[in-house]
Protein backbone atom coordinates (compact mmCIF):
# COMPACT_ATOMS: atom_id res chain seq x y z
CA UNK A 1 0.00 0.00 0.00
CA UNK A 2 2.86 2.63 1.13
CA UNK A 3 4.42 1.65 -2.79
CA UNK A 4 2.21 4.47 -4.16
CA UNK A 5 3.66 5.46 -7.86
CA UNK A 6 5.30 8.68 -7.77
CA UNK A 7 5.41 9.97 -11.03
CA UNK A 8 1.97 10.83 -12.83
CA UNK A 9 1.04 8.81 -16.22
CA UNK A 10 -0.46 10.65 -19.05
CA UNK A 11 -3.66 10.55 -19.31
CA UNK A 12 -4.73 8.27 -21.33
CA UNK A 13 -8.20 8.77 -22.38
CA UNK A 14 -9.27 4.83 -24.10
CA UNK A 15 -8.05 3.80 -20.49
CA UNK A 16 -9.80 6.70 -18.09
CA UNK A 17 -13.33 5.88 -20.70
CA UNK A 18 -13.32 2.06 -19.51
CA UNK A 19 -12.79 3.38 -15.80
CA UNK A 20 -15.98 5.79 -16.35
CA UNK A 21 -18.45 3.74 -14.59
CA UNK A 22 -16.62 2.97 -11.67
CA UNK A 23 -15.39 7.31 -11.60
CA UNK A 24 -19.23 7.71 -11.35
CA UNK A 25 -20.10 5.42 -9.25
CA UNK A 26 -17.50 6.96 -6.46
CA UNK A 27 -18.75 10.12 -7.32
CA UNK A 28 -22.30 9.75 -6.42
CA UNK A 29 -21.48 8.09 -3.13
CA UNK A 30 -18.58 10.85 -2.02
CA UNK A 31 -21.23 13.42 -3.67
CA UNK A 32 -23.53 12.28 -1.01
CA UNK A 33 -21.10 12.55 1.87
CA UNK A 34 -20.07 16.13 1.06
CA UNK A 35 -23.64 17.18 0.76
CA UNK A 36 -24.66 15.47 4.25
CA UNK A 37 -21.48 17.32 5.84
CA UNK A 38 -21.63 20.77 4.30
CA UNK A 39 -25.30 20.95 4.76
CA UNK A 40 -24.50 20.21 7.95
CA UNK A 41 -21.55 22.68 8.31
CA UNK A 42 -23.78 25.87 6.59
CA UNK A 43 -26.52 24.76 8.68
CA UNK A 44 -24.45 25.50 11.76
CA UNK A 45 -24.55 29.14 10.44
CA UNK A 46 -27.79 29.45 9.51
CA UNK A 47 -30.83 30.46 11.92
CA UNK A 48 -33.27 27.93 12.85
CA UNK A 49 -35.96 29.74 10.67
CA UNK A 50 -33.53 29.34 7.70
CA UNK A 51 -33.05 25.62 8.20
CA UNK A 52 -36.72 25.07 8.23
CA UNK A 53 -37.40 27.30 4.56
CA UNK A 54 -34.23 25.72 3.70
CA UNK A 55 -32.94 29.22 3.01
CA UNK A 56 -29.37 28.47 4.64
CA UNK A 57 -26.82 31.39 4.98
CA UNK A 58 -29.75 34.05 3.54
CA UNK A 59 -28.63 36.56 6.70
CA UNK A 60 -24.86 35.84 6.34
CA UNK A 61 -22.63 33.87 8.95
CA UNK A 62 -24.64 33.71 12.43
CA UNK A 63 -21.30 32.98 14.53
CA UNK A 64 -23.23 33.30 17.61
CA UNK A 65 -24.94 29.72 17.60
CA UNK A 66 -21.21 28.16 18.14
CA UNK A 67 -21.36 30.51 21.07
CA UNK A 68 -24.46 29.53 22.51
CA UNK A 69 -23.70 25.45 21.76
CA UNK A 70 -20.04 26.30 23.75
CA UNK A 71 -21.03 28.41 26.45
CA UNK A 72 -24.80 28.02 27.10
CA UNK A 73 -25.23 24.26 26.43
CA UNK A 74 -21.57 23.87 27.81
CA UNK A 75 -20.03 22.17 24.53
CA UNK A 76 -16.84 23.61 26.27
CA UNK A 77 -16.83 21.51 29.20
CA UNK A 78 -17.88 17.79 27.53
CA UNK A 79 -15.11 19.02 25.26
CA UNK A 80 -12.31 19.92 28.01
CA UNK A 81 -13.24 16.68 29.76
CA UNK A 82 -12.85 14.46 26.49
CA UNK A 83 -9.77 15.54 24.89
CA UNK A 84 -8.11 15.49 28.88
CA UNK A 85 -9.12 11.50 28.74
CA UNK A 86 -7.87 11.04 25.01
CA UNK A 87 -4.70 12.77 26.23
CA UNK A 88 -4.11 10.64 28.92
CA UNK A 89 -5.20 7.65 28.29
CA UNK A 90 -3.42 7.78 24.82
CA UNK A 91 0.05 8.32 26.04
CA UNK A 92 -0.45 5.52 28.99
CA UNK A 93 -1.40 3.22 26.53
CA UNK A 94 1.84 3.71 24.54
CA UNK A 95 3.95 3.38 27.78
CA UNK A 96 2.28 0.45 28.93
CA UNK A 97 2.10 -1.27 25.20
CA UNK A 98 5.05 -0.40 23.78
CA UNK A 99 7.17 -2.68 26.39
CA UNK A 100 4.98 -5.31 25.93
CA UNK A 101 4.40 -5.22 22.30
CA UNK A 102 8.97 -5.26 22.10
CA UNK A 103 9.16 -8.21 24.52
CA UNK A 104 6.29 -10.25 22.68
CA UNK A 105 7.93 -9.61 19.46
CA UNK A 106 11.30 -10.04 20.37
CA UNK A 107 11.78 -12.79 22.75
CA UNK A 108 10.53 -16.38 22.87
CA UNK A 109 9.61 -17.51 26.43
CA UNK A 110 6.51 -19.67 27.58
CA UNK A 111 3.43 -17.99 27.41
CA UNK A 112 3.95 -15.74 24.70
CA UNK A 113 1.93 -17.21 22.21
CA UNK A 114 -0.81 -17.55 24.91
CA UNK A 115 -0.69 -14.07 25.86
CA UNK A 116 -0.74 -13.25 22.00
CA UNK A 117 -3.89 -15.37 21.55
CA UNK A 118 -5.50 -13.80 24.27
CA UNK A 119 -5.07 -10.34 23.14
CA UNK A 120 -6.10 -10.91 19.74
CA UNK A 121 -9.40 -12.57 21.29
CA UNK A 122 -10.04 -9.72 23.04
CA UNK A 123 -10.56 -7.50 20.60
CA UNK A 124 -13.46 -9.73 19.34
CA UNK A 125 -14.82 -9.76 22.70
CA UNK A 126 -18.84 -7.29 22.94
CA UNK A 127 -18.35 -5.08 25.48
CA UNK A 128 -21.68 -6.31 27.35
CA UNK A 129 -19.77 -9.59 28.05
CA UNK A 130 -17.35 -6.85 30.43
CA UNK A 131 -19.26 -4.11 31.83
CA UNK A 132 -21.82 -6.17 34.31
CA UNK A 133 -18.84 -7.56 36.25
CA UNK A 134 -16.53 -3.95 35.94
CA UNK A 135 -19.20 -1.93 37.14
CA UNK A 136 -20.32 -4.41 39.80
CA UNK A 137 -17.10 -3.92 41.54
CA UNK A 138 -16.85 -0.37 40.68
CA UNK A 139 -20.15 0.07 42.20
CA UNK A 140 -19.05 -1.74 45.76
CA UNK A 141 -16.11 0.03 45.85
CA UNK A 142 -18.00 3.31 45.89
CA UNK A 143 -15.49 5.09 43.08
CA UNK A 144 -18.59 6.70 41.56
CA UNK A 145 -19.47 8.37 44.49
CA UNK A 146 -16.20 11.05 44.09
CA UNK A 147 -15.56 12.72 40.89
CA UNK A 148 -12.09 12.42 40.77
CA UNK A 149 -11.98 8.78 41.48
CA UNK A 150 -14.60 8.50 38.79
CA UNK A 151 -12.36 10.24 36.21
CA UNK A 152 -9.37 8.07 37.24
CA UNK A 153 -12.02 5.69 36.69
CA UNK A 154 -13.06 6.04 33.39
CA UNK A 155 -9.27 6.42 31.91
CA UNK A 156 -7.99 3.00 33.49
CA UNK A 157 -11.09 2.06 31.56
CA UNK A 158 -10.18 3.60 27.99
CA UNK A 159 -6.47 2.44 28.58
CA UNK A 160 -8.01 -1.15 29.40
CA UNK A 161 -9.96 -1.80 26.40
CA UNK A 162 -7.86 -0.28 24.34
CA UNK A 163 -4.46 -2.63 25.61
CA UNK A 164 -4.95 -5.47 23.58
CA UNK A 165 -5.36 -3.75 20.31
CA UNK A 166 -2.44 -1.38 20.94
CA UNK A 167 -0.12 -4.26 22.03
CA UNK A 168 -0.70 -6.92 18.79
CA UNK A 169 -0.81 -3.08 16.24
CA UNK A 170 2.99 -2.57 18.21
CA UNK A 171 4.22 -6.17 18.16
CA UNK A 172 3.64 -6.11 14.48
CA UNK A 173 5.83 -3.61 14.00
CA UNK A 174 8.07 -3.62 15.97
CA UNK A 175 9.09 -7.19 14.61
CA UNK A 176 9.67 -5.82 10.96
CA UNK A 177 12.53 -3.39 12.67
CA UNK A 178 15.91 -5.44 11.94
CA UNK A 179 17.21 -7.00 14.79
CA UNK A 180 20.78 -5.44 13.56
CA UNK A 181 20.36 -2.66 16.32
CA UNK A 182 19.77 -4.73 19.18
CA UNK A 183 22.75 -7.03 18.41
CA UNK A 184 25.31 -3.33 17.85
CA UNK A 185 23.75 -2.02 20.71
CA UNK A 186 24.66 -5.38 22.84
CA UNK A 187 28.22 -5.34 21.32
CA UNK A 188 28.82 -2.07 22.21
CA UNK A 189 27.42 -3.14 25.93
CA UNK A 190 24.05 -1.24 26.42
CA UNK A 191 21.59 -3.58 28.62
CA UNK A 192 18.04 -4.54 26.57
CA UNK A 193 15.88 -1.99 28.42
CA UNK A 194 18.29 0.91 27.32
CA UNK A 195 18.13 -0.21 23.85
CA UNK A 196 14.32 -0.60 24.10
CA UNK A 197 14.09 2.82 25.43
CA UNK A 198 17.04 4.93 23.78
CA UNK A 199 17.23 2.56 20.50
CA UNK A 200 14.25 0.67 19.76
CA UNK A 201 11.06 2.84 21.21
CA UNK A 202 12.22 5.99 19.01
CA UNK A 203 12.56 3.94 15.85
CA UNK A 204 8.90 2.57 16.28
CA UNK A 205 7.43 5.86 15.70
CA UNK A 206 5.63 5.87 13.14
CA UNK A 207 3.87 2.78 14.13
CA UNK A 208 3.48 4.42 17.73
CA UNK A 209 1.90 7.43 15.64
CA UNK A 210 -0.61 5.53 13.79
CA UNK A 211 -1.76 3.47 17.11
CA UNK A 212 -1.96 7.15 18.49
CA UNK A 213 -4.07 8.43 16.46
CA UNK A 214 -6.62 5.66 16.36
CA UNK A 215 -6.56 5.40 20.05
CA UNK A 216 -7.42 9.06 20.54
CA UNK A 217 -9.96 8.46 17.57
CA UNK A 218 -11.61 5.53 19.48
CA UNK A 219 -11.74 7.25 22.79
CA UNK A 220 -12.76 10.28 21.99
CA UNK A 221 -16.14 8.66 20.03
CA UNK A 222 -16.59 6.22 22.84
CA UNK A 223 -20.23 6.11 24.04
CA UNK A 224 -21.19 2.84 25.58
CA UNK A 225 -18.47 2.79 28.69
CA UNK A 226 -18.89 6.60 29.31
CA UNK A 227 -22.50 6.12 29.52
CA UNK A 228 -22.66 3.39 31.55
CA UNK A 229 -19.25 4.55 33.91
CA UNK A 230 -19.59 9.01 34.05
CA UNK A 231 -21.78 9.10 36.92
CA UNK A 232 -21.74 12.63 37.11
CA UNK A 233 -22.79 15.00 34.68
CA UNK A 234 -19.21 16.76 34.98
CA UNK A 235 -17.41 13.84 33.56
CA UNK A 236 -19.40 13.42 30.90
CA UNK A 237 -17.10 12.47 27.67
CA UNK A 238 -18.22 14.71 24.22
CA UNK A 239 -20.47 11.32 23.01
CA UNK A 240 -22.42 11.36 25.61
CA UNK A 241 -22.64 15.19 26.20
CA UNK A 242 -23.66 15.75 22.69
CA UNK A 243 -26.37 13.05 23.06
CA UNK A 244 -28.42 14.41 25.73
CA UNK A 245 -27.34 17.73 24.41
CA UNK A 246 -29.37 16.84 21.15
CA UNK A 247 -32.10 15.48 23.08
CA UNK A 248 -32.92 18.80 24.84
CA UNK A 249 -32.48 21.03 21.56
CA UNK A 250 -34.82 19.22 20.10
CA UNK A 251 -37.60 20.23 22.99
CA UNK A 252 -36.14 23.74 22.69
CA UNK A 253 -36.15 23.96 18.80
CA UNK A 254 -32.76 25.33 18.25
CA UNK A 255 -31.88 23.39 15.45
CA UNK A 256 -28.86 25.19 14.38
CA UNK A 257 -27.23 25.25 17.80
CA UNK A 258 -27.79 21.66 17.47
CA UNK A 259 -25.99 21.37 14.58
CA UNK A 260 -22.63 23.80 15.44
CA UNK A 261 -22.46 21.38 18.72
CA UNK A 262 -22.39 18.13 16.36
CA UNK A 263 -19.94 20.00 13.84
CA UNK A 264 -17.72 20.80 17.13
CA UNK A 265 -18.08 17.52 17.92
CA UNK A 266 -16.68 16.60 14.60
CA UNK A 267 -13.79 18.98 14.07
CA UNK A 268 -11.37 16.94 15.63
CA UNK A 269 -11.10 13.89 14.14
CA UNK A 270 -11.73 15.36 11.18
CA UNK A 271 -9.09 18.09 11.70
CA UNK A 272 -6.60 14.96 12.29
CA UNK A 273 -8.03 13.22 9.14
CA UNK A 274 -7.33 15.76 6.56
CA UNK A 275 -3.48 15.95 7.95
CA UNK A 276 -2.91 12.16 8.81
CA UNK A 277 -5.78 10.18 6.80
CA UNK A 278 -2.78 8.38 4.61
CA UNK A 279 -1.82 7.33 8.38
CA UNK A 280 -4.97 6.38 9.28
CA UNK A 281 -5.93 4.43 6.30
CA UNK A 282 -2.36 2.24 6.42
CA UNK A 283 -3.26 1.74 9.91
CA UNK A 284 -6.71 0.11 9.55
CA UNK A 285 -4.89 -2.52 7.20
CA UNK A 286 -1.76 -2.53 8.84
CA UNK A 287 -1.90 -4.20 11.78
CA UNK A 288 -4.21 -5.02 14.20
CA UNK A 289 -6.53 -6.59 12.38
CA UNK A 290 -6.79 -10.36 12.40
CA UNK A 291 -9.24 -12.80 10.77
CA UNK B 1 17.23 -15.32 27.25
CA UNK B 2 17.97 -15.87 31.10
CA UNK B 3 19.63 -12.44 31.90
CA UNK B 4 16.49 -10.53 30.00
CA UNK B 5 13.69 -12.45 32.22
CA UNK B 6 13.60 -9.53 34.59
CA UNK B 7 12.85 -7.66 31.36
CA UNK B 8 10.41 -9.57 30.29
CA UNK B 9 8.61 -9.53 33.21
CA UNK B 10 8.95 -5.70 34.36
CA UNK B 11 8.02 -5.20 30.78
CA UNK B 12 4.85 -7.62 30.18
CA UNK B 13 3.67 -6.73 33.57
CA UNK B 14 1.67 -3.60 33.07
CA UNK B 15 -0.16 -4.39 29.97
CA UNK B 16 -0.50 -8.34 31.59
CA UNK B 17 -2.06 -6.71 34.50
CA UNK B 18 -4.77 -4.55 32.17
CA UNK B 19 -5.97 -7.10 29.95
CA UNK B 20 -6.52 -9.50 33.58
CA UNK B 21 -8.36 -7.05 34.87
CA UNK B 22 -10.37 -5.19 31.87
CA UNK B 23 -11.19 -8.39 30.02
CA UNK B 24 -9.87 -12.13 31.70
CA UNK B 25 -11.43 -11.45 35.23
CA UNK B 26 -14.59 -9.73 34.20
CA UNK B 27 -15.56 -12.40 31.21
CA UNK B 28 -14.79 -15.67 33.63
CA UNK B 29 -17.56 -13.83 35.83
CA UNK B 30 -19.97 -13.08 33.11
CA UNK B 31 -19.93 -16.48 31.96
CA UNK B 32 -20.64 -17.74 35.45
CA UNK B 33 -23.32 -14.70 36.45
CA UNK B 34 -25.06 -15.84 33.53
CA UNK B 35 -25.94 -19.12 35.28
CA UNK B 36 -27.36 -17.10 38.73
CA UNK B 37 -29.96 -15.16 39.47
CA UNK B 38 -28.72 -11.63 40.95
CA UNK B 39 -31.00 -9.14 42.46
CA UNK B 40 -28.45 -6.12 42.79
CA UNK B 41 -25.80 -6.17 40.37
CA UNK B 42 -23.08 -5.33 43.87
CA UNK B 43 -24.31 -7.94 45.34
CA UNK B 44 -21.78 -10.45 46.98
CA UNK B 45 -21.58 -14.07 45.44
CA UNK B 46 -22.71 -15.45 48.46
CA UNK B 47 -26.21 -13.90 47.75
CA UNK B 48 -26.45 -15.16 44.40
CA UNK B 49 -29.06 -17.90 43.56
CA UNK B 50 -27.76 -20.67 41.14
CA UNK B 51 -30.12 -21.10 38.70
CA UNK B 52 -29.00 -23.29 36.02
CA UNK B 53 -30.08 -22.26 32.78
CA UNK B 54 -33.01 -20.51 33.83
CA UNK B 55 -31.76 -17.07 32.77
CA UNK B 56 -31.30 -18.54 28.92
CA UNK B 57 -34.56 -19.74 29.28
CA UNK B 58 -36.41 -16.77 30.58
CA UNK B 59 -34.67 -14.58 28.05
CA UNK B 60 -36.00 -17.57 25.31
CA UNK B 61 -39.58 -16.54 26.96
CA UNK B 62 -39.56 -12.76 26.64
CA UNK B 63 -40.67 -11.26 23.37
CA UNK B 64 -39.08 -8.15 23.53
CA UNK B 65 -35.32 -9.84 23.79
CA UNK B 66 -36.58 -12.31 20.63
CA UNK B 67 -37.63 -9.31 18.74
CA UNK B 68 -34.47 -7.78 19.92
CA UNK B 69 -32.70 -10.59 18.40
CA UNK B 70 -34.80 -10.55 15.31
CA UNK B 71 -33.26 -7.20 14.84
CA UNK B 72 -29.47 -7.86 15.36
CA UNK B 73 -30.01 -11.08 13.16
CA UNK B 74 -31.43 -8.98 10.29
CA UNK B 75 -29.05 -5.68 10.51
CA UNK B 76 -26.01 -8.54 10.34
CA UNK B 77 -27.97 -10.28 7.38
CA UNK B 78 -29.20 -7.68 5.68
CA UNK B 79 -26.82 -4.89 6.83
CA UNK B 80 -23.86 -7.00 5.87
CA UNK B 81 -24.97 -7.98 2.43
CA UNK B 82 -25.13 -4.06 1.62
CA UNK B 83 -21.98 -3.48 3.19
CA UNK B 84 -20.09 -5.93 1.78
CA UNK B 85 -21.47 -5.67 -1.58
CA UNK B 86 -20.74 -1.35 -2.10
CA UNK B 87 -17.64 -2.75 0.12
CA UNK B 88 -16.58 -5.07 -2.31
CA UNK B 89 -17.06 -2.90 -5.44
CA UNK B 90 -15.88 -0.10 -4.49
CA UNK B 91 -12.63 -1.96 -2.92
CA UNK B 92 -12.80 -3.37 -6.92
CA UNK B 93 -13.45 0.22 -8.23
CA UNK B 94 -10.59 2.07 -6.20
CA UNK B 95 -7.44 -0.52 -7.36
CA UNK B 96 -8.54 -0.85 -10.72
CA UNK B 97 -6.12 2.04 -11.61
CA UNK B 98 -7.74 4.93 -11.35
CA UNK B 99 -6.94 8.38 -10.67
CA UNK B 100 -7.61 10.18 -7.18
CA UNK B 101 -7.23 6.96 -5.75
CA UNK B 102 -6.44 8.34 -2.20
CA UNK B 103 -8.55 10.89 -2.10
CA UNK B 104 -11.55 8.97 -3.21
CA UNK B 105 -10.25 6.25 -0.35
CA UNK B 106 -10.18 8.99 2.18
CA UNK B 107 -13.84 10.20 1.43
CA UNK B 108 -14.84 7.28 1.22
CA UNK B 109 -13.59 6.30 5.32
CA UNK B 110 -14.21 9.39 6.52
CA UNK B 111 -17.56 8.46 8.09
CA UNK B 112 -15.94 6.01 10.19
CA UNK B 113 -14.07 9.03 12.04
CA UNK B 114 -16.95 11.02 12.83
CA UNK B 115 -18.30 10.16 16.39
CA UNK B 116 -21.53 7.48 15.94
CA UNK B 117 -23.41 10.09 17.88
CA UNK B 118 -22.78 12.83 15.77
CA UNK B 119 -23.15 11.03 12.49
CA UNK B 120 -26.33 9.03 13.60
CA UNK B 121 -27.86 13.09 14.08
CA UNK B 122 -26.54 14.63 11.10
CA UNK B 123 -29.06 11.48 9.87
CA UNK B 124 -32.26 11.81 11.45
CA UNK B 125 -32.18 15.39 11.75
CA UNK B 126 -30.76 16.35 8.16
CA UNK B 127 -31.53 13.29 5.76
CA UNK B 128 -34.47 11.95 6.96
CA UNK B 129 -36.18 15.19 8.42
CA UNK B 130 -39.64 15.58 6.99
CA UNK B 131 -39.33 19.68 7.16
CA UNK B 132 -36.24 20.42 5.39
CA UNK B 133 -34.06 16.89 4.48
CA UNK B 134 -32.28 15.97 1.82
CA UNK B 135 -34.50 12.92 0.67
CA UNK B 136 -37.55 14.80 0.92
CA UNK B 137 -36.22 17.99 -0.87
CA UNK B 138 -33.95 15.28 -3.06
CA UNK B 139 -37.12 13.46 -4.57
CA UNK B 140 -39.50 16.82 -4.69
CA UNK B 141 -37.27 18.50 -7.11
CA UNK B 142 -37.46 14.91 -9.17
CA UNK B 143 -40.89 15.52 -9.23
CA UNK B 144 -41.66 12.01 -7.37
CA UNK B 145 -43.80 13.48 -4.72
CA UNK B 146 -45.14 9.95 -3.70
CA UNK B 147 -41.51 9.49 -2.01
CA UNK B 148 -41.37 12.90 -1.05
CA UNK B 149 -44.19 12.23 1.30
CA UNK B 150 -42.72 9.18 2.95
CA UNK B 151 -42.21 9.83 6.37
CA UNK B 152 -38.54 7.77 7.16
CA UNK B 153 -38.90 7.83 10.84
CA UNK B 154 -42.34 6.40 11.23
CA UNK B 155 -42.95 2.84 12.42
CA UNK B 156 -42.96 1.35 9.17
CA UNK B 157 -40.22 2.86 7.56
CA UNK B 158 -38.06 3.14 10.69
CA UNK B 159 -35.46 0.19 10.76
CA UNK B 160 -34.55 0.19 6.93
CA UNK B 161 -33.99 4.66 7.77
CA UNK B 162 -31.72 2.73 10.43
CA UNK B 163 -29.90 0.51 8.58
CA UNK B 164 -29.05 2.59 5.24
CA UNK B 165 -27.73 4.84 7.94
CA UNK B 166 -25.60 2.80 9.68
CA UNK B 167 -24.89 0.84 6.23
CA UNK B 168 -23.62 4.09 5.09
CA UNK B 169 -20.86 4.86 7.81
CA UNK B 170 -19.57 1.33 7.82
CA UNK B 171 -18.71 0.94 3.93
CA UNK B 172 -15.47 2.61 4.39
CA UNK B 173 -14.14 0.10 6.79
CA UNK B 174 -14.58 -3.05 5.32
CA UNK B 175 -13.50 -1.24 1.49
CA UNK B 176 -10.28 -0.76 2.91
CA UNK B 177 -9.88 -3.94 4.12
CA UNK B 178 -11.43 -5.38 0.64
CA UNK B 179 -8.22 -3.36 -0.95
CA UNK B 180 -5.45 -4.51 0.94
CA UNK B 181 -6.30 -7.71 -0.13
CA UNK B 182 -6.86 -7.46 -3.67
CA UNK B 183 -3.72 -4.91 -3.45
CA UNK B 184 -1.73 -7.94 -2.34
CA UNK B 185 -2.70 -10.51 -5.61
CA UNK B 186 0.01 -10.50 -7.44
CA UNK B 187 -0.66 -8.58 -10.82
CA UNK B 188 1.30 -11.74 -12.59
CA UNK B 189 -2.03 -13.05 -12.35
CA UNK B 190 -4.24 -10.82 -14.35
CA UNK B 191 -1.60 -10.10 -16.54
CA UNK B 192 -0.97 -14.50 -17.61
CA UNK B 193 -4.67 -13.99 -17.57
CA UNK B 194 -5.32 -11.45 -19.82
CA UNK B 195 -2.71 -13.06 -22.60
CA UNK B 196 -4.84 -15.71 -22.38
CA UNK B 197 -7.70 -13.89 -23.42
CA UNK B 198 -10.04 -14.04 -19.47
CA UNK B 199 -11.93 -10.93 -19.72
CA UNK B 200 -12.34 -8.40 -16.55
CA UNK B 201 -15.33 -9.82 -15.58
CA UNK B 202 -13.67 -13.67 -15.52
CA UNK B 203 -10.40 -12.30 -14.07
CA UNK B 204 -12.41 -11.01 -11.43
CA UNK B 205 -14.53 -14.06 -10.24
CA UNK B 206 -12.01 -16.38 -11.02
CA UNK B 207 -8.92 -14.63 -9.55
CA UNK B 208 -9.79 -12.01 -7.52
CA UNK B 209 -12.39 -13.75 -5.16
CA UNK B 210 -11.06 -17.06 -4.59
CA UNK B 211 -7.96 -15.39 -3.61
CA UNK B 212 -9.96 -13.02 -1.27
CA UNK B 213 -11.22 -15.66 0.77
CA UNK B 214 -9.10 -14.76 4.15
CA UNK B 215 -10.16 -11.09 3.61
CA UNK B 216 -13.82 -12.28 3.22
CA UNK B 217 -13.28 -14.06 6.60
CA UNK B 218 -11.64 -11.13 8.41
CA UNK B 219 -14.54 -8.99 7.29
CA UNK B 220 -17.35 -11.04 8.15
CA UNK B 221 -15.57 -11.32 11.50
CA UNK B 222 -15.32 -7.97 12.31
CA UNK B 223 -19.39 -7.22 10.82
CA UNK B 224 -20.39 -9.55 13.06
CA UNK B 225 -18.19 -7.85 16.46
CA UNK B 226 -19.46 -4.50 15.81
CA UNK B 227 -23.00 -5.75 14.66
CA UNK B 228 -23.02 -7.19 18.38
CA UNK B 229 -22.44 -4.37 19.84
CA UNK B 230 -24.84 -2.33 17.93
CA UNK B 231 -26.08 0.24 20.52
CA UNK B 232 -25.55 3.96 19.82
CA UNK B 233 -27.35 4.26 16.67
CA UNK B 234 -30.59 2.05 18.12
CA UNK B 235 -30.61 4.38 21.19
CA UNK B 236 -30.42 7.75 18.70
CA UNK B 237 -33.38 6.55 16.41
CA UNK B 238 -35.24 5.28 19.18
CA UNK B 239 -38.06 7.60 20.15
CA UNK B 240 -39.57 5.31 22.98
CA UNK B 241 -37.47 3.81 25.91
CA UNK B 242 -38.41 -0.09 23.90
CA UNK B 243 -39.20 1.10 20.41
CA UNK B 244 -39.52 -2.22 19.01
CA UNK B 245 -38.37 -1.60 15.81
CA UNK B 246 -34.98 -0.73 16.63
CA UNK B 247 -34.05 -2.23 19.97
CA UNK B 248 -30.79 -4.75 20.04
CA UNK B 249 -29.97 -6.90 22.67
CA UNK B 250 -27.46 -4.44 23.85
CA UNK B 251 -30.05 -1.91 24.16
CA UNK B 252 -32.01 -4.66 26.00
CA UNK B 253 -29.47 -5.38 28.48
CA UNK B 254 -28.76 -1.70 29.19
CA UNK B 255 -32.62 -1.19 29.81
CA UNK B 256 -32.45 -4.25 32.08
CA UNK B 257 -29.70 -3.50 33.87
CA UNK B 258 -28.50 0.00 34.21
CA UNK B 259 -32.15 1.90 32.66
CA UNK B 260 -35.07 2.95 34.09
CA UNK B 261 -37.50 1.54 31.43
CA UNK B 262 -40.72 0.99 32.54
CA UNK B 263 -41.26 -2.17 30.38
CA UNK B 264 -38.54 -4.30 33.17
CA UNK B 265 -40.29 -5.46 35.77
CA UNK B 266 -37.56 -7.66 37.72
CA UNK B 267 -34.05 -6.99 38.30
CA UNK B 268 -31.60 -9.37 37.88
CA UNK B 269 -27.87 -9.08 36.65
CA UNK B 270 -27.38 -12.63 35.39
CA UNK B 271 -30.21 -11.88 32.28
CA UNK B 272 -27.69 -9.18 31.91
CA UNK B 273 -24.92 -11.74 32.00
CA UNK B 274 -26.75 -14.26 29.69
CA UNK B 275 -27.11 -11.73 27.12
CA UNK B 276 -23.56 -11.00 26.97
CA UNK B 277 -22.56 -14.61 27.07
CA UNK B 278 -25.58 -15.13 23.81
CA UNK B 279 -23.79 -12.64 22.36
CA UNK B 280 -20.50 -14.03 22.38
CA UNK B 281 -21.84 -17.19 21.18
CA UNK B 282 -22.97 -15.95 18.13
CA UNK B 283 -20.09 -14.10 17.18
CA UNK B 284 -17.88 -17.29 18.09
CA UNK B 285 -20.54 -19.44 16.20
CA UNK B 286 -20.14 -16.85 13.07
CA UNK B 287 -16.26 -17.43 13.16
CA UNK B 288 -15.93 -21.22 13.58
CA UNK B 289 -18.33 -21.05 10.52
CA UNK B 290 -16.53 -18.79 8.43
CA UNK B 291 -13.63 -21.01 9.68
CA UNK B 292 -14.77 -23.96 8.03
CA UNK B 293 -16.56 -22.47 4.83
CA UNK B 294 -13.46 -20.62 3.68
CA UNK B 295 -10.60 -22.41 4.32
CA UNK B 296 -7.81 -20.57 2.60
CA UNK B 297 -4.76 -22.65 3.29
CA UNK B 298 -5.09 -24.46 0.29
CA UNK B 299 -4.57 -21.05 -1.66
CA UNK B 300 -1.14 -19.72 -1.34
CA UNK B 301 0.00 -16.49 -2.92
Amino acid sequence: MAREKKYREPVNWKRELRLAPGYLILLLWITFTFVLLGWVLLASFSTTKEIFSNKLLASGLHFENYVKAWINSDVAGIFRNSLIYSIISCSLLIIICAPAAYVLARFIFPGNKLIQTGFVSAMGVPVVMIVLPLFGIVASMGILNNVMSNAVLLIFLYIGINVPYTTIFLMTFFSNLSRAFEEAAAIDGCPPTKTFWLIMLPMAQPGIITVTIFNFINIWNEYFISLIFANSDKLRPIAVGLYSMINSMKYTGDWAGMFAAVVIVFLPTFILYIFLSEKIIAGVTGGGVKG
Amino acid sequence: MKRNKGMIILFLTPAVFMFSVIFLYPIIRTVIMSFFKIDGITDPVARWQFTGLANFVKLANTSLFRISMWNLLRIWLFGGIIVMSLALLFAVIITSGIRFKSFFRAVIYLPNIVSAVALATMWLQYVYSPKFGLLKTMFTKLGLTDLAKIQWLDNDHKFAALLLAYCFGMVGYHMLIFASGIERISSDYFEAATLDGANKFNQFRYITLPLLKGVFKTNITMWSVTSVGFFVWSQLFSTVTADTQTITPMVYMYMQIFGAGNSITERNSGLGAAIGVLLSVCVVTVFWICNHLLKDDDLEF
